[in-house]
């Protein structure tokens, strides 16, 4: 916690310091006679405790945001000054030494060769042999000798570098000197680390990951800085909630409009707290675009292969280095796993759902109604990971052991016939009870009028009140299978991992909402493209459900308005 | 009227018509009571399971032994300093006191099988009480710790079927220890050896059948690779049942193996396992596991047939006999598992319980409520009450509806990326699934306090407004505490769906293996934790068996948990709502 909760107490206490000044500020001024006054006297109070405490939150909530990062850069930067000089001693080695000298220059003739080679590929013709070294060879093979000689090079001028680093440092006794310029030959994860296991060295934040000489200083040099940032903000928070109350006492008088400037505030914090309902919206779609960018640039932007491809196995391409191997993220087996287990918890949901809110709404009795709805209801309310146990351990083994006996020999525990029938049942509530509303939405003169032409209760369902709910009925299916699609958790335990373009449902499939999980759980760095493919993944899941949300809700809006 | 057709013609078609109409209604009357029979059953079944397979992780053995603290183990150093208390050897010590139980046991594989009794995390335990008091060292204290979950198991009778026969013919054995030859008179064994041949002929007719059928399936085949397949799968199974029939039909001694039921001996209070047994059933051999007071002839003992084959089962017979006799000496009790409700997750199932995921669950929704119910109760007072009617208010109104359907995962996305990515907030922290799940929960509680707003009949605003109230106050002193108990009902049930929410907490991280429950405290909200539905996750994936009953339990909790919310709600809704 950086931000002491004393000083938040001291503020909290502040303010109502505040209010109750104010209070007898509004008293004291009006001389008694409270009706004298504009506003009623509690809110001259509230108008002292909204300045108070309002500024002086803010400072310490941007103190919270940002103040791990200023005392980063603050210690970073006497790190990399301390740093400097050994740095030049470094690089004043690495150009007084023979063997990078000569290094350098082997690199820069092969270099030369490989832009020929390159060219040579590029016109497409046999250009002048370099030198008559590599007769016998074309331009790509040539061009890849080239490169792999190349990268020999590069690595030993490395490790020689690494060995002159080594004695440079060696020399040098400051550690705070040697930790900047360890961290100067970082890469940009290396870094971040150093700093992290700095954090944790310093404030005890997590555990450090390792411990050298070269980090305690850093962590040193991080603790006077978060020392002085840390007390000259709780200080400047303290005199921003005295100022204000100074200020928003020296205001008050008996024709100060206290009641309408706090009333203002409140609006404009009810407006901020609707905007946060958009603020999310934004976020997601923002965080899924932006990752799902990386994504495809990762993969060269062939999102057709992504959107169309049959081949999912994101491991493989991690395990050869080969980023954005093409082929490997084809999503077309999630897709149509998802639509299997869909179909399958379609066909479940809403016949059963759907006779069930004809039953209840227009047969059932008081009595069955009673027990029937929160019969649903407790459906409803069931987690869904419970779902995901049932149809894991009961349903699927039940299922497994019933195809057996048939002689049915593959079979499976874990298929999609079992997610899906599990996840029939657990979308039935939800059919039922949209269905449930949008039966109960047809006029009763509709009734009424197929009853008086001598019409049985299930003709009137059939040819009446069906056709009139129609489009309400379609809205209601489409919002349950946006749940489906959208749903995890009986998926990911019940209908397996391997990614199988099947349309068997006896088999295991898996889905995009299985997929991502997969992808985001366990080990993993974040940039790689394994990792981002489940935010293009999340990308296709999210603009799938706001396709099928935005019609539906269409739909039962325009039949809504006929009737109404 | 006379080209009318007699108007009995027409009252006969009519009433046949009308017969079958009144068919075509009971039958669709009957789908209606079918689909909501079906919904009930599936309740009953999916409820019922859980309960039957939560039921044996309710209770649990737990093994007492008398544990001799020895001074040597327990204070290497001998100073009586903590340090010197805390590099005992405690396991030593147990592993002494169960030795003590069985002096004759000394094999090593048998002091595996009897040491595999009790995890060795129990150590720990007895540390702590060392160390808490060290005046025990060099007395005899009782020590109990709970039995491994595979002794457990077995002797609630879940994994094994076993059978206990008294006998009372003549049975001589030939020594007290190591390898001996039981004798008998009578062919006293032939009703196990039957029983064995038994299953082994139904064996013969499995791999036969299936011989056939993929014998059948090779001559079906339409590729030659398939046909040679199948046909050599055909002859592998061929082979293996002509094995066993020759095994079946050789009259030489029957050597018992893990595929096969086990045959135990209990004599004057030893066990000897068999192992080998002559054709006629009056010889068996077999391995001394307790050794029996004496040798020689002994007139009353029991057969001890463990049905199910060693392969079968997670326990091996030595470690049956050692937790029976554990059990028949009274060192074991079985009682009521408070392990689950006090001890937070573990790798052993006997040691793990709920507390951690619980504090964490807790911690998560104070988080939840503390973000959705402000957030959400201002959104639906300033878009009922005060929202003008232009874009904003509009785009607003969408997007609540929009993101009520949006799938849960995508927030666990949207919290990955820009909460643990872009802010750098900790990961597996109930501060992040907090927040998490109370963007999840917004647009419920919004929608639910909308609603509520809108029950206030507009009568009770003009009343206020028309004795000099401001907006704001009308609002705030009079038409939000009458909507109150509808807006806590929603918020309640927002809140109950929050917390058996588990695919967003999965994408934030909170799936880590936690041996520690969080701080129930301030420092809590940002250590790693894990929730009641992540919980249940990880133990459905759990290897051992005893976790399936772990999780079952965890699910019962958890169920439990969410009727209090829901109890609560409806409370709430019956004693406050009002009908205008």
């Amino acid at each position: 916690m950086q931000i002491s909760l004393f000083t938040v107490l001291i503020l909290m206490v502040l303010t109502a310091v505040g209010f109750l000044v104010g209070r007898r500020r509004a008293y004291a001024v009006s001389s008694g006679h409270a009706s004298r006054l504009h506003s009623l006297p509690s809110y001259y109070g509230y108008y002292i405790a909204l300045w108070t405490g309002v500024p002086a939150f803010i400072l310490l909530a941007i103190y919270g945001m940002f103040g791990n990062d200023a005392v980063n850069a603050l210690a970073g930067a006497q790190m990399h000054r301390a740093g400097e000089p050994v740095h030049a001693q470094f690089e004043q080695a690495l150009s007084d030494d023979e063997d990078i000298a000569r290094l350098e220059a082997e690199l820069a003739t092969l270099e030369n060769r490989r832009i020929y080679a390159r060219e040579a590929i590029e016109r497409d013709s046999e250009l002048v042999p370099a030198a008559g070294e590599y007769p016998a060879q074309s331009p790509a093979e040539r061009q890849q000798a080239l490169s792999s000689e190349i990268n020999r090079l590069a690595a030993e001028r490395e490790a020689r570098a690494e060995v002159l680093a080594g004695q440079v440092e060696a020399q040098t006794d400051d550690a705070l000197a040697r930790a900047g310029f360890v961290y100067s030959r970082l890469s940009d994860e290396r870094r971040e680390l150093m700093i992290n296991d700095a954090r944790a060295i310093a404030f005890g934040e997590g555990v450090a990951s390792r411990e050298t000489p070269e980090i305690n200083a850093l962590a040193s040099a991080m603790r006077p800085f978060h020392e002085v940032l840390r007390s000259s903000m709780a200080l400047a928070a303290l005199a921003l909630a005295i100022g204000g109350l100074a200020y928003a006492r020296s205001r008050i008088s008996s024709s100060f409009r206290a009641r309408n400037r706090v009333e203002g505030a409140i609006s404009v914090l009810l407006l901020l707290a609707s905007v946060i309902a958009i603020a999310t919206t934004i976020g997601i779609v923002l965080s899924l675009l932006f990752e799902s960018v990386r994504f495809f640039s990762a993969i060269n932007w062939r999102i057709d292969e992504f959107l169309l491809g049959t081949q999912w196995s994101p491991q493989i391409a991690i395990r050869e280095g080969q980023v954005g191997q093409t082929g490997a993220f084809g999503a077309v087996p999630l897709f149509a796993g998802t639509a299997l287990i869909t179909v399958i918890a379609m066909l479940v949901a809403v016949p059963v759902g759907l006779f069930a809110a004809i039953y209840l709404s227009e047969y059932a009795s008081t009595g069955v109604r009673g027990w029937a709805k929160p019969v649903l209801e407790i459906l409803a309310g069931i987690p869904t990971v419970v779902y995901g146990f049932f149809a894991l351990l009961t349903v699927g083994p039940l299922l497994r052991d019933a195809l057996l006996l048939l002689g049915y020999e593959n079979a499976v525990t874990q298929s999609a016939l079992a997610a899906g029938l599990v996840m029939g049942v657990m979308i039935i509530p939800f059919v039922s009870s949209l269905a449930d509303d949008v039966i109960n939405a047809v006029p009763q003169s509709l009734r009424d009028g197929a009853y008086a032409m001598g019409a049985t209760k299930s003709e009137t369902v059939r040819q009446v009140i069906f056709p009139a709910a129609l489009p309400g009925i379609v809205g209601a299916v489409l919002l349950a299978v946006s749940r489906a699609v959208g749903e995890t958790m009986i998926v990911v335990m019940a209908a397996g991992q391997g990614a199988n373009l099947t349309a068997n449902p006896l088999e295991s499939v898996t889905t995009i909402t299985v997929q991502i999980v997969m992808l985001l759980t366990g080990d993993q760095e974040f940039d790689s493209p394994k990792t981002l493919s489940a935010f293009a993944l999340g990308l296709v899941l999210f603009v799938l459900t706001l396709i099928l949300n935005v019609i539906a809700l269409r739909v039962v809006q325009r039949y809504r308005e006929k009737y109404d | 009227m006379t080209d009318r057709a007699p108007s009995s013609d027409i009252r006969k078609a009519i009433e046949t018509r009308l017969a079958r109409r009144h068919r075509a209604e009971r039958r669709f009357q009957f789908y209606g009571m079918a689909a909501i029979a079906l919904a009930v059953l599936f309740l009953v079944v999916l409820l019922s399971s859980i309960i039957v397979q939560a039921l044996p992780a309710f209770t649990q053995h737990t093994l007492t032994l008398p544990v001799r603290v020895e001074a040597e183990l327990a204070d290497p150093q001998d100073d009586r300093s903590e340090e010197s208390l805390r590099a005992g050897s405690y396991s030593r010590m147990l592993q002494v006191a169960l030795q003590d139980q069985f002096p004759s046991v000394t094999g090593r594989s048998e002091l595996r099988a009897l040491f595999g009794l009790y995890s060795s995390v129990n150590s720990a335990k007895l540390l702590n009480q060392v160390v808490e008091n060290p005046d025990i060292i060099g007395e005899t204290i009782e020590f109990s710790m709970p039995i491994s979950d595979d002794a457990d198991l077995y002797l609630k009778g879940l994994t094994t079927d076993e059978r206990f026969v008294d006998r009372n013919e003549p049975l001589t054995l030939s020594g007290a220890e190591g390898e001996v030859t039981l004798t008998a008179s009578d062919p006293v064994f032939s009703a196990f050896i039957e029983e064995v041949n038994d299953t082994l002929r139904a064996r013969i007719q499995t791999v036969s059948d299936r011989a056939a059928t993929a014998q059948a399936r090779a001559d079906r085949a339409e590729t030659e690779d398939a046909r040679q397949a199948a046909a050599a799968g055909a002859e592998r199974a061929r082979r293996e049942a002509d094995q066993l029939e020759e095994r079946l039909q050789a009259r030489e001694a029957l050597s018992l193996s893990p595929e096969m039921a086990s045959l135990l001996v209990r004599l004057g209070g030893g066990v000897v396992q068999i192992t080998q047994l002559e054709p006629g059933g009056r010889v068996a051999r077999g391995e001394v596991v307790i050794a029996p007071e004496r040798d020689g002839v002994y007139q009353d003992w029991t057969e001890w047939r463990i049905e199910t084959p060693a392969a079968g089962r997670r326990i091996g017979d030595v470690q049956i006999v050692f937790a029976r006799a554990l059990d028949d000496r009274g060192l074991v009790e079985n009682g009521l598992n408070l392990i689950l409700f006090t001890n937070a997750d573990s790798r052993e199932p006997e040691l793990a319980g709920v507390r951690g995921a619980l504090i964490g669950s807790v911690l998560t929704m104070i988080i939840t409520m503390l973000m959705a119910v402000p957030i959400g109760v201002g959104t639906a007072i300033y878009l009922e009450e005060f929202a003008p009617r232009n874009r904003l208010s509009e785009i607003i109104e969408v997007n609540i509806n929009n993101l009520a359907a949006v799938p849960s995962i995508v927030f666990g996305l949207l919290g990955l990326a820009v909460f643990i990515n872009t802010f750098g907030m900790p990961r597996s922290a109930p501060l992040v699934g907090g927040f998490v799940l109370a963007l999840m929960t917004l647009p419920t509680v919004i929608i639910s306090s909308r609603a509520a707003l809108k029950a206030v009949p507009p009568s009770i605003r003009e009343a206020a407004l028309g004795v000099g109230a401001s907006r704001m106050q009308a609002v705030f002193g009079h038409v939000l505490p009458m909507a109150m108990p509808g807006i806590l009902t929603g918020s309640i049930i927002g809140l109950a769906q929050a917390l058996g929410e588990t695919a967003p907490l999965l994408m934030i991280g909170m799936v880590a293996f936690i041996a520690d429950p969080p701080t129930m405290g301030v420092a809590g909200f940002t250590e790693p934790a894990t929730v009641m539905p992540v919980q249940i996750f990880l133990w459905s994936s759990g290897a051992e068996r005893a976790f399936e009953a772990k999780t079952a339990a965890a699910i019962l909790i958890l169920l439990a948990l969410m009727v209090l919310f829901n109890a609560a709600a409806i409370y709430l809704r019956s004693r406050f709502e009002r009908r205008w």
